[in-house]
């Protein structure tokens, strides 16, 4: 799988770049700020990018900026944003724009290497990643305003943020310890709970969760 | 509302003494048209003489009084009587002949006199000096063979010899005299043109012209419009009697250019400060009254900075723009404030030093409010940067932990993962590698949480809009959010004011409040960002638990806002804060 790196600390790029290769990904080019990315992703099309959010030279949103033009312009072209601190706002902003293969991960994440590569991999192939921090956040905002996601069991909640975050039933099963039914009765107890339309595909039910904690 | 205007017993007597010159003046019109033949053959042009002397003696006296410091007006009434004098020669009574024959040509010299004094009726420099004495010894002196020495002339009662070579000798003389008189106060005039600046140029140019012109129009224009056009002599004299009696206009004109206020005499400065309150902003407008010249600044002097302020402590430059003067001023000895002032329209440094004397008094009290006001600024300047100081070393702080730091756990958490996930790693050790990525990740979280007190993420990274999201959306109870502060603002200091303020009254109201629910607005109106954080708590907030927020009074002190707390008790609270914004 064809990756780009853009990420202006040399020493996390070499770690990310040494983590991607041993992953299987091939890294086809690395850069440090948020011009060359898009040249980059003109030039190599690769199937993914990852890149930090603040980067030079205004050291501000300038790889989300990146990231946003580059999934308007190259739909096949999935797109991972890092940070070292998360918030609802660009995680709007990614999921609006786009349908599916975006994800918006804190970089501690990279660490607990098996569940990063996956998110990647879910990411590539149409899905979404969302960091378990800022869904956090949403569900607990949910939870102070809105009585249907209070009404929701601990458990059920628990499966909320899992869907938020992106995963399919089964992976949920296996990170909740539950057999795939038994995910499967609860989302189906969620989505009755919370009116959410039925949908087939990870992303639409991503944004559909999403949609809900927001507006709630 | 226009200030009383006292007049002082001096200056009532200066108004008296020019009427009596005014009466006196009609008396000597009245003669003039009396004893002049008006009824002869050159009547209707002989009758121009007493208009052209009216309309001396009308512009001289306007001139004088409404400036009275000036000398232009006085000068203009000398050149009445220069008027006079030469229209006296077409008398038939032979005294006044002869009078009017040894005064024919002093208007000339009075003319070159206007044109060297003006503006301020002083002569300014020793060329000037010399060069107006020259036309006075050319109008008099010089003229003297042409009487004296012509039984012919026109006053044969003056005749002491029949001389007719020192007659043509001295018309030469005085003909290459007059020239050279001339040629200098041309280049005299050109100089100051060159030298003046637009405005007041506009006004010198076609004054310096006209009066150049007259002068050489009223002794050459027989000898042009005669020969050359073929006027006659009598259209010619009239003609030369109009150029005549427009220069005291153009000159009073231009003295009193711009509609001056009357200048006032000292005396009446004198009185005017006793009469007025102890708080006197308008000292320097009074000052500019009296002296004459709206241009005029008063500042006063820091000894603590040696500089000059003005009256809002702001420190004035030290070099002078041109015709720029400066008097200072001192009391007891020691210096208090200074007058700048323009040098031409005030040509004695005299007057400006004893007006600076009658109110050095009040310069030392206002020198004491500048000074006041002078420090003040300071200290707020000090206390900006403090701030400002502050807030960099945050966003450094931030930076460094961004950059160094946190990457350096992210690659601790990734080593020990890794160590775990090595096939020759014992299942106990990956066990024991994977709980220590677990804790690195932990530390991690700890340190986004200390990175975002110190300056969030979301802040540099999305502005005040973004980062006060962030803020509400990890409130612990139930917060709304009303935002409407445009696109990002420029002012870093001012983001992170609003921000910490936002913070710390969130803060306040989930420690203190027992709130149950919390709503926050931010809107930007009327070039002020305005925060507004209310809760329905206990209410009865104090600055006993609002240190946080008494520390955030300062911040918004310097940055010129205010902060209001509106805390009854069982009634909520209600942090209001304002930051003026550009």
């Amino acid at each position: 799988m064809r990756v780009i790196l853009a990420e202006d600390e040399v020493l996390l790029r070499r770690g990310l770049q040494l983590v991607l290769e041993d992953g299987g990904f091939e890294v086809v080019a690395v850069t440090s700020d948020a011009t060359g990315l898009e040249e980059a992703v003109d030039r190599h099309r690769p199937e993914l990018v990852i890149t930090d959010i603040r980067m030079p030279p205004t050291h501000t949103d300038e790889g989300l900026r990146a990231a946003l033009r580059i999934r308007e312009k190259h739909t096949d072209v999935a797109v991972v944003v890092l940070s070292q601190h998360v918030q609802r706002r660009y995680a709007h902003e990614l999921l609006a724009s786009s349908h599916g293969k975006v994800g918006y991960l804190l970089k501690q994440r990279i660490a607990d290497v098996d569940t990063f590569l996956a998110g990647l991999r879910q990411v590539v192939a149409g899905g979404t990643a969302l960091d378990p921090d800022v869904v956090a956040v949403m569900v607990a905002r949910a939870k102070l305003s809105d009585s249907a996601v209070r009404a929701l069991t601990p458990r059920q909640q628990q499966v909320l943020a899992l869907m938020a975050q992106g995963h399919s039933n089964s992976r949920i099963a296996t990170e909740l310890f539950l057999s795939e039914k038994a995910v499967v009765q609860h989302t189906s107890r969620i989505y009755d709970a919370l009116g959410l339309p039925l949908g087939s595909d990870s992303h639409r039910r991503v944004l559909a969760v999403m949609r809900y904690l927001s507006e709630s | 509302m226009r200030p009383a205007v006292v007049r002082s017993t001096l200056a009532r007597s200066f108004d008296r003494s020019l009427g009596t010159i005014l009466g006196a003046g009609l008396v000597l019109a009245g003669l003039n048209a009396a004893l002049l033949p008006l009824d002869g053959p050159v009547g209707h042009i002989l009758a121009l003489f007493p208009l052209v002397f009216l309309a001396f003696l009308g512009a001289g006296l306007r001139a004088w009084y409404r400036r009275p410091s000036n000398r232009i007006g006085a000068l203009i009434l000398f050149g009445g009587f220069a008027v006079w004098l030469g229209s006296m020669q077409n008398t038939d009574v032979p005294v006044l002949t002869a009078v009017g024959t040894i005064g024919a040509t002093l208007i000339l010299a009075v003319m070159v006199h206007l044109l060297h004094a003006f503006p301020s009726g002083r002569l300014q420099g020793p060329v000037s000096v010399a060069t107006v004495t020259a036309g006075y010894v050319t109008s008099l002196v010089l003229q003297a063979p042409r009487y004296l020495f012509d039984p012919n002339g026109p006053a044969p009662s003056l005749v002491i010899a029949d001389l007719p070579g020192a007659v043509a000798l001295g018309g030469r003389t005085q003909q290459f005299v007059g020239a050279a008189v001339m040629l200098a106060t041309a280049v005299v005039l050109l100089r100051r043109l060159v030298r003046a600046d637009h405005p007041r140029r506009k006004v010198l140019a076609p004054l310096f012209a006209y009066g150049v012109l007259a002068v050489l129009f009223i002794p050459l224009g027989s000898l042009v419009l005669g020969p050359v056009f073929g006027i006659p002599p009598a259209i010619r004299a009239g003609l030369q009697l109009l150029v005549l009696g427009g220069i005291p206009v153009a000159f009073a004109y231009g003295t009193l250019r711009g509609g001056f206020a009357r200048t006032g005499e000292l005396e009446e400065l004198g009185t005017w400060l006793g009469a007025s309150d102890g708080t006197r902003p308008a000292l320097a407008q009074a000052l500019a009254r009296t002296l004459g010249d709206p241009s005029l600044t008063l500042s006063f002097w820091v000894p603590r900075r040696h500089v000059f302020v003005d009256e809002r402590g702001v420190p004035i430059p030290t070099e002078l723009g041109p015709d720029r003067a400066v008097v200072v001023i001192e009391l007891e000895g020691r210096t208090v404030g200074a007058i700048h002032y323009d040098s031409l329209l005030i040509g004695d440094p005299e007057l400006v030093r004893t007006a600076g004397q009658v109110i050095a008094i009040a310069v030392d009290r206002e020198r004491l409010t500048a000074e006041l006001r002078e420090s003040h600024r300071a200290l707020r300047r000090s206390r900006e940067r403090l701030v400002d100081a502050a807030d960099r070393e945050r966003r450094r702080i931030a930076q460094n932990l961004h950059d160094g730091l946190q990457v350096q756990l992210v690659l601790l958490a990734l080593e020990a993962q890794q160590l775990a996930n090595a096939p020759a790693t014992a299942s106990a050790a990956a066990d024991r590698a994977t709980r220590l990525r677990q804790g690195i990740d932990a530390a991690a979280a700890d340190l986004r949480q200390l990175v975002s007190a110190v300056m969030p993420a979301s802040l540099i990274e999305g502005g005040l809009g973004a980062a006060v999201e962030d803020l509400v959306d990890r409130m612990p109870v139930p917060t709304t959010l009303a935002l409407d502060i445009g696109e990002r603002m420029q002012a870093p200091a001012l983001e992170s004011t609003a921000y910490f303020v936002t913070a710390e009254a969130l803060t306040n109201a989930v420690k203190h409040s027992g709130a149950s629910s919390v709503s926050v607005r931010l809107v930007s109106e009327d070039g002020w960002l305005r925060i507004e954080v209310c809760d329905d708590g206990v209410g009865g907030a104090n600055a006993g638990h609002g240190i946080g927020l008494r520390g955030m009074t300062d911040r918004i002190d310097v940055l010129g806002g205010y902060l209001r707390i509106v805390s009854e008790p069982g009634d909520g609270t209600r942090i209001e804060a304002g930051l003026p914004c550009a």
